[in-house]
Protein backbone atom coordinates (compact mmCIF):
# COMPACT_ATOMS: atom_id res chain seq x y z
CA UNK A 1 0.00 0.00 0.00
CA UNK A 2 1.63 3.62 -1.06
CA UNK A 3 2.26 6.05 1.99
CA UNK A 4 -0.81 8.51 2.43
CA UNK A 5 0.14 11.92 1.04
CA UNK A 6 0.01 14.75 4.15
CA UNK A 7 -3.03 16.75 4.69
CA UNK A 8 -2.40 20.41 2.51
CA UNK A 9 -1.39 18.17 -0.32
CA UNK A 10 -4.75 16.84 -0.56
CA UNK A 11 -6.37 20.34 -0.26
CA UNK A 12 -4.34 21.78 -2.60
CA UNK A 13 -5.28 18.07 -4.81
CA UNK A 14 -8.62 19.06 -4.26
CA UNK A 15 -8.59 22.73 -6.03
CA UNK A 16 -6.41 20.95 -8.89
CA UNK A 17 -8.84 18.19 -9.88
CA UNK A 18 -11.32 21.36 -9.82
CA UNK A 19 -9.37 23.89 -11.87
CA UNK A 20 -8.99 20.68 -14.33
CA UNK A 21 -12.48 19.78 -14.75
CA UNK A 22 -13.36 23.25 -15.26
CA UNK A 23 -10.48 23.80 -17.96
CA UNK A 24 -11.51 20.43 -19.35
CA UNK A 25 -14.93 21.67 -19.81
CA UNK A 26 -14.08 24.51 -20.84
CA UNK A 27 -12.04 22.82 -24.03
CA UNK A 28 -14.77 20.48 -25.04
CA UNK A 29 -17.06 23.68 -25.90
CA UNK A 30 -14.25 25.33 -27.71
CA UNK A 31 -13.75 22.42 -29.72
CA UNK A 32 -17.29 22.35 -30.76
CA UNK A 33 -17.75 25.19 -31.53
CA UNK A 34 -14.65 25.48 -33.78
CA UNK A 35 -15.52 21.99 -35.50
CA UNK A 36 -15.81 22.67 -39.36
CA UNK A 37 -19.39 23.10 -40.30
CA UNK A 38 -20.88 24.14 -36.76
CA UNK A 39 -20.11 28.22 -37.51
CA UNK A 40 -23.24 29.45 -39.52
CA UNK A 41 -20.86 31.15 -41.80
CA UNK A 42 -19.29 28.75 -44.77
CA UNK A 43 -15.33 29.26 -44.21
CA UNK A 44 -12.44 27.53 -46.00
CA UNK A 45 -10.32 26.98 -43.42
CA UNK A 46 -11.83 23.05 -41.99
CA UNK A 47 -7.89 21.95 -42.10
CA UNK A 48 -7.12 24.68 -39.52
CA UNK A 49 -10.44 24.38 -37.39
CA UNK A 50 -9.33 20.26 -37.34
CA UNK A 51 -5.88 21.38 -36.21
CA UNK A 52 -7.38 23.45 -33.26
CA UNK A 53 -9.53 20.47 -32.66
CA UNK A 54 -6.64 18.37 -32.68
CA UNK A 55 -4.27 20.01 -30.03
CA UNK A 56 -7.48 20.42 -27.82
CA UNK A 57 -8.05 16.73 -27.82
CA UNK A 58 -4.40 16.60 -27.44
CA UNK A 59 -4.19 19.26 -24.34
CA UNK A 60 -7.50 17.43 -22.60
CA UNK A 61 -5.90 13.82 -22.78
CA UNK A 62 -2.52 14.67 -21.48
CA UNK A 63 -4.92 16.97 -18.29
CA UNK A 64 -6.80 13.34 -17.70
CA UNK A 65 -3.92 11.43 -17.46
CA UNK A 66 -1.42 14.15 -16.02
CA UNK A 67 -4.18 15.31 -13.32
CA UNK A 68 -7.18 12.66 -12.70
CA UNK A 69 -4.85 9.20 -13.38
CA UNK A 70 -1.80 11.25 -11.26
CA UNK A 71 0.82 10.18 -13.86
CA UNK A 72 2.57 13.32 -12.82
CA UNK A 73 3.44 11.74 -9.87
CA UNK A 74 4.14 8.34 -11.37
CA UNK A 75 7.61 7.22 -12.28
CA UNK A 76 9.60 8.45 -15.46
CA UNK A 77 8.98 5.11 -17.57
CA UNK A 78 5.03 5.76 -17.22
CA UNK A 79 5.14 9.37 -17.67
CA UNK A 80 7.41 8.81 -21.08
CA UNK A 81 5.04 5.80 -22.25
CA UNK A 82 1.72 7.98 -21.52
CA UNK A 83 3.31 10.64 -23.74
CA UNK A 84 4.52 8.47 -26.52
CA UNK A 85 1.12 7.32 -26.83
CA UNK A 86 -0.82 10.51 -26.82
CA UNK A 87 1.99 11.94 -29.57
CA UNK A 88 1.73 8.60 -31.61
CA UNK A 89 -2.47 8.41 -32.01
CA UNK A 90 -3.22 12.22 -32.49
CA UNK A 91 -0.33 13.13 -34.81
CA UNK A 92 -1.30 9.58 -36.43
CA UNK A 93 -4.68 10.79 -36.93
CA UNK A 94 -4.16 14.54 -37.74
CA UNK A 95 -1.03 13.03 -40.70
CA UNK A 96 -3.80 11.11 -41.73
CA UNK A 97 -6.45 13.37 -42.23
CA UNK A 98 -4.47 16.03 -43.73
CA UNK A 99 -3.10 13.70 -46.49
CA UNK B 1 7.23 2.34 -6.62
CA UNK B 2 9.39 5.33 -5.35
CA UNK B 3 12.51 6.21 -7.60
CA UNK B 4 15.25 6.86 -4.84
CA UNK B 5 16.53 10.28 -4.69
CA UNK B 6 13.67 11.86 -5.78
CA UNK B 7 10.71 13.93 -3.99
CA UNK B 8 11.30 12.31 -0.83
CA UNK B 9 8.19 12.56 1.68
CA UNK B 10 8.41 15.88 4.60
CA UNK B 11 10.12 13.96 7.78
CA UNK B 12 10.41 17.59 9.43
CA UNK B 13 7.45 20.07 10.23
CA UNK B 14 9.31 23.23 9.45
CA UNK B 15 9.46 21.88 5.84
CA UNK B 16 6.30 21.87 3.38
CA UNK B 17 5.58 18.69 2.38
CA UNK B 18 6.49 16.71 -0.66
CA UNK B 19 4.96 13.86 -2.64
CA UNK B 20 7.26 11.33 -3.03
CA UNK B 21 7.22 9.64 -6.34
CA UNK B 22 4.59 6.18 -6.83
CA UNK B 23 2.49 4.08 -9.12
CA UNK B 24 -1.36 4.93 -8.64
CA UNK B 25 -3.13 2.70 -8.85
CA UNK B 26 -1.04 -0.44 -8.87
CA UNK B 27 1.15 -1.83 -11.97
CA UNK B 28 -1.50 -4.56 -12.78
CA UNK B 29 -4.62 -1.94 -13.34
CA UNK B 30 -1.87 -0.03 -15.47
CA UNK B 31 -1.07 -2.95 -17.50
CA UNK B 32 -4.35 -3.57 -18.86
CA UNK B 33 -5.39 0.31 -18.70
CA UNK B 34 -2.06 0.83 -21.82
CA UNK B 35 -3.13 -2.23 -23.57
CA UNK B 36 -6.21 -1.08 -24.08
CA UNK B 37 -5.05 2.47 -25.13
CA UNK B 38 -3.00 0.32 -27.19
CA UNK B 39 -5.74 -1.30 -28.85
CA UNK B 40 -7.75 1.82 -29.25
CA UNK B 41 -5.19 4.02 -30.40
CA UNK B 42 -5.07 0.69 -33.66
CA UNK B 43 -8.63 0.76 -33.57
CA UNK B 44 -8.58 4.81 -33.91
CA UNK B 45 -5.65 4.52 -36.79
CA UNK B 46 -7.23 1.88 -38.94
CA UNK B 47 -10.86 4.40 -38.98
CA UNK B 48 -9.13 6.98 -40.02
CA UNK B 49 -7.42 5.24 -42.94
CA UNK B 50 -10.64 4.11 -44.02
CA UNK B 51 -12.20 7.54 -43.79
CA UNK B 52 -9.46 9.01 -46.11
CA UNK B 53 -10.07 6.53 -48.87
CA UNK B 54 -13.40 7.74 -49.05
CA UNK B 55 -13.82 11.19 -47.66
CA UNK B 56 -17.06 12.66 -48.69
CA UNK B 57 -18.91 10.02 -47.62
CA UNK B 58 -17.44 9.69 -44.43
CA UNK B 59 -17.95 13.41 -43.47
CA UNK B 60 -21.08 13.66 -45.07
CA UNK B 61 -22.52 10.56 -42.90
CA UNK B 62 -20.58 12.47 -40.00
CA UNK B 63 -22.85 15.57 -39.96
CA UNK B 64 -25.65 13.41 -39.18
CA UNK B 65 -24.45 13.16 -35.73
CA UNK B 66 -25.93 15.18 -33.20
CA UNK B 67 -22.89 16.64 -31.45
CA UNK B 68 -24.60 18.77 -28.52
CA UNK B 69 -25.37 15.05 -27.32
CA UNK B 70 -21.73 13.99 -27.81
CA UNK B 71 -20.81 17.42 -25.98
CA UNK B 72 -23.08 16.78 -23.23
CA UNK B 73 -21.91 13.27 -22.97
CA UNK B 74 -18.47 14.14 -22.81
CA UNK B 75 -19.25 16.65 -20.08
CA UNK B 76 -20.73 14.14 -18.03
CA UNK B 77 -17.83 11.77 -18.42
CA UNK B 78 -15.52 14.34 -17.41
CA UNK B 79 -17.77 15.24 -14.50
CA UNK B 80 -18.17 11.73 -13.44
CA UNK B 81 -13.90 11.97 -12.93
CA UNK B 82 -13.99 14.82 -11.34
CA UNK B 83 -16.02 13.15 -8.28
CA UNK B 84 -14.02 9.77 -9.24
CA UNK B 85 -10.79 11.72 -8.32
CA UNK B 86 -12.34 13.57 -5.25
CA UNK B 87 -13.22 9.93 -4.11
CA UNK B 88 -9.53 9.19 -4.27
CA UNK B 89 -8.63 11.92 -2.70
CA UNK B 90 -11.57 11.11 -0.05
CA UNK B 91 -10.50 7.91 1.02
CA UNK B 92 -6.93 9.38 1.55
CA UNK B 93 -8.21 11.89 3.81
CA UNK B 94 -9.97 8.85 6.06
CA UNK B 95 -13.37 10.40 5.12
CA UNK B 96 -14.42 7.20 3.89
CA UNK B 97 -18.15 7.84 3.75
CA UNK B 98 -17.44 10.55 1.57
CA UNK B 99 -15.96 8.81 -0.99
CA UNK B 100 -18.72 6.09 -1.27
CA UNK B 101 -20.90 8.90 -2.21
CA UNK B 102 -18.66 10.59 -4.51
CA UNK B 103 -18.00 6.66 -6.24
CA UNK B 104 -21.83 6.50 -6.19
CA UNK B 105 -21.87 10.51 -8.25
CA UNK B 106 -19.53 9.01 -10.42
CA UNK B 107 -21.65 5.74 -11.31
CA UNK B 108 -24.59 7.90 -11.58
CA UNK B 109 -23.33 9.94 -14.39
CA UNK B 110 -22.16 6.62 -16.07
CA UNK B 111 -25.85 5.77 -16.03
CA UNK B 112 -26.94 8.76 -17.73
CA UNK B 113 -24.08 8.43 -20.07
CA UNK B 114 -25.32 5.64 -21.11
CA UNK B 115 -28.92 6.41 -21.25
CA UNK B 116 -28.31 9.61 -23.62
CA UNK B 117 -25.94 6.75 -26.06
CA UNK B 118 -28.87 4.92 -26.36
CA UNK B 119 -31.19 7.50 -26.86
CA UNK B 120 -28.44 9.07 -29.53
CA UNK B 121 -28.36 5.01 -30.78
CA UNK B 122 -32.12 5.02 -31.34
CA UNK B 123 -32.35 8.27 -32.89
CA UNK B 124 -29.84 7.55 -35.35
CA UNK B 125 -31.43 3.91 -36.17
CA UNK B 126 -34.61 5.25 -36.46
CA UNK B 127 -33.43 7.88 -39.27
CA UNK B 128 -31.86 5.14 -40.93
CA UNK B 129 -28.59 5.24 -40.18
CA UNK B 130 -27.24 1.58 -39.80
CA UNK B 131 -23.84 -0.56 -39.91
CA UNK B 132 -24.85 -0.35 -43.58
CA UNK B 133 -22.90 2.92 -43.87
CA UNK B 134 -19.79 2.38 -43.50
CA UNK B 135 -19.18 5.42 -41.25
CA UNK B 136 -21.99 4.60 -38.92
CA UNK B 137 -20.47 0.79 -38.99
CA UNK B 138 -17.42 2.41 -37.39
CA UNK B 139 -19.82 4.82 -35.22
CA UNK B 140 -21.53 1.52 -33.63
CA UNK B 141 -18.70 -0.44 -33.06
CA UNK B 142 -16.25 2.16 -31.43
CA UNK B 143 -19.12 3.46 -28.86
CA UNK B 144 -20.43 -0.08 -28.00
CA UNK B 145 -17.27 -0.84 -27.34
CA UNK B 146 -16.68 1.87 -25.36
CA UNK B 147 -20.05 1.31 -23.28
CA UNK B 148 -18.72 -2.35 -22.74
CA UNK B 149 -15.94 -0.59 -21.12
CA UNK B 150 -18.28 1.66 -19.12
CA UNK B 151 -20.01 -1.07 -17.88
CA UNK B 152 -17.17 -3.08 -16.59
CA UNK B 153 -16.73 0.60 -14.99
CA UNK B 154 -19.41 0.61 -13.51
CA UNK B 155 -19.38 -2.57 -12.28
CA UNK B 156 -15.67 -2.34 -10.46
CA UNK B 157 -16.96 1.09 -9.08
CA UNK B 158 -19.26 -1.26 -7.60
CA UNK B 159 -16.76 -3.20 -5.72
CA UNK B 160 -15.10 -0.49 -4.76
CA UNK B 161 -18.29 0.71 -2.90
CA UNK B 162 -18.67 -2.31 -1.25
CA UNK B 163 -14.52 -2.39 -0.24
CA UNK B 164 -15.47 0.90 1.38
CA UNK B 165 -17.85 -1.27 3.99
CA UNK B 166 -15.15 -3.57 4.52
CA UNK B 167 -13.15 -2.72 7.57
CA UNK B 168 -10.00 -4.30 6.28
CA UNK B 169 -7.15 -2.05 5.33
CA UNK B 170 -6.56 -2.26 1.33
CA UNK B 171 -9.22 0.78 0.68
CA UNK B 172 -6.87 3.17 -0.89
CA UNK B 173 -5.72 0.85 -3.26
CA UNK B 174 -9.09 -0.81 -4.55
CA UNK B 175 -10.24 2.88 -5.00
CA UNK B 176 -7.50 3.87 -6.65
CA UNK B 177 -7.63 0.49 -8.96
CA UNK B 178 -10.99 1.13 -9.76
CA UNK B 179 -11.09 5.43 -10.07
CA UNK B 180 -7.75 4.40 -12.95
CA UNK B 181 -9.73 2.05 -14.78
CA UNK B 182 -12.97 4.86 -14.75
CA UNK B 183 -10.46 7.25 -15.94
CA UNK B 184 -9.52 5.35 -18.98
CA UNK B 185 -12.99 5.44 -20.04
CA UNK B 186 -12.81 8.92 -20.00
CA UNK B 187 -9.64 9.11 -21.73
CA UNK B 188 -11.05 7.41 -24.49
CA UNK B 189 -14.36 8.71 -25.07
CA UNK B 190 -12.38 12.15 -25.86
CA UNK B 191 -10.45 10.54 -28.63
CA UNK B 192 -13.94 8.92 -29.73
CA UNK B 193 -15.64 12.40 -29.64
CA UNK B 194 -13.01 14.37 -31.52
CA UNK B 195 -12.72 11.62 -34.04
CA UNK B 196 -16.28 10.92 -34.81
CA UNK B 197 -18.24 14.32 -34.34
CA UNK B 198 -15.55 16.82 -34.90
CA UNK B 199 -12.79 15.25 -37.47
CA UNK B 200 -15.10 15.68 -40.16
Amino acid sequence: MTRLPAAPLLQRDKLTVLIVWAALSAATVLAWLLAPGESPSATNLDKELVVAVVALGLIKCRLIIRYFMEVRHAPRGLQIATDGWLAVVWLALLGIYLT
Amino acid sequence: MTAPGRDLPATAQSSPPVRERSLPGGVDMWVMVLGDLFFFGCYFVTYMVFRALSVEEFSASQRHLNVGIGVTNTVVLLTSSLFAALAVIAVREGALRNARRLLLATGACGVLFTLLKVYEWHSEISRGHTIHDEFFGFYYVFTGVHLVHLALGLLILGIAVRELHDSRGRRPAIVEQSVLFWHMIDLLWVVIFALLYLMR
